[in-house]
């Protein structure tokens, strides 16, 4: 039995230490991403402007009957391409930019990093 | 044998879309439309406005023009592919009507006017007719057109259009503005 109390303590001493341990690691705040969606719809960016945190995630999904893309603007830095009735994409925000759709010029959006 | 129902809906379609684009006017109080008269009509005005787009791409070189005529051939080839499938699953043969045969009609006249065009004044002309036609098709599709249309699938089809035509008219005319400035 006398054997036991050393073991015990040891077991006890490790899991304080994990305890510590994976508290020390968590102890910086979480940054959690989120993840929004725009959809295309009636020939509309809804929302047309969008508050997000850098490093979320936006995704464009075209409700319409007609092809749509996802262009910024004003330099095009980046663009989704054609999207078909039905198909999506997604972009990982940088920074805040304004965007509209190359094929339909009058539709446009906003995208504000808070 | 198959292809020649579409083949049949589409000119069907296309004579009305001719008529209601050319002819602002015509489409009102009295004009009584059943539904397989409307899908007739949906498709053939979206017809007529490819086959201008068409002459656009043959005559012009301005890249807003073009751009914009690719548009509108991507738009309503897509609009004209809906109505077909929504037709053929309802069962629909589209019908012949007075709207659509005038649309035709006017439609061949404003194609010789934009064939007649010299290179420098065609592109003004394709893009005040885009503006007419589109300004026409939006009063007929929401004055004449839903309201009178009894299927839900169809009516909900032209409602979801109207944006599209929206958005046309709206690019239209900023095209049209920049030629207004030079």
């Amino acid at each position: 039995m006398s054997n036991i109390f050393p073991i015990l303590k040891n077991g006890i001493y490790l899991v304080c230490f994990t305890f510590l341990l994976s508290g020390c690691a968590s102890s910086p705040e979480k940054t959690t991403h989120k993840a929004y969606t725009v959809e295309i719809m009636q020939m509309k960016f809804q929302p047309a402007e969008l508050m997000v945190q850098k490093e979320d995630t936006v995704v464009w999904i075209n409700r319409d009957i007609v092809a749509h893309d996802v262009t910024e603007q004003p330099g095009k830095l980046w663009t989704s391409g054609p999207l078909a009735s039905g198909e999506s994409w997604s972009v990982v925000v940088a920074e805040s930019a304004d965007y509209y759709c190359s094929i339909h010029v009058v539709m446009k959006g906003k995208l504000i990093v808070q | 044998m198959k292809i020649n129902k579409p083949l049949t809906v589409l000119t069907t379609v296309a004579i009305v879309c001719g008529a209601i684009l050319s002819m602002p006017a015509f489409a009102q109080k009295d004009t009584k439309l059943s539904d397989a008269e409307i899908a007739s009509v949906a498709v053939t005005a979206n017809q007529i406005d490819i086959n201008y787009a068409k002459i656009a791409k043959e005559k012009s070189k301005n890249v807003e023009v073009l751009k914009f005529a690719k548009t509108m051939t991507d738009d309503h080839t897509a609009i004209i592919n809906q109505a077909v499938a929504l037709v053929t699953k309802l069962k629909v043969t589209p019908k012949d009507n007075a709207v659509s045969k005038q649309l035709l009609s006017d439609a061949e006249k404003t194609k010789k006017m934009l064939r007649s065009k010299s290179a420098k004044t065609f592109d003004k002309a394709y893009i005040d007719n885009e503006v007419a036609v589109h300004k026409a098709v939006i009063g007929t599709v929401e004055s004449l057109l839903i309201p009178q249309s009894q299927n839900a699938e169809l009516k909900k089809l032209l409602q979801d259009v109207v944006p599209a035509l929206k958005a046309h008219l709206a690019h239209a005319e900023m095209v049209q503005k920049m030629f207004a400035k030079k």
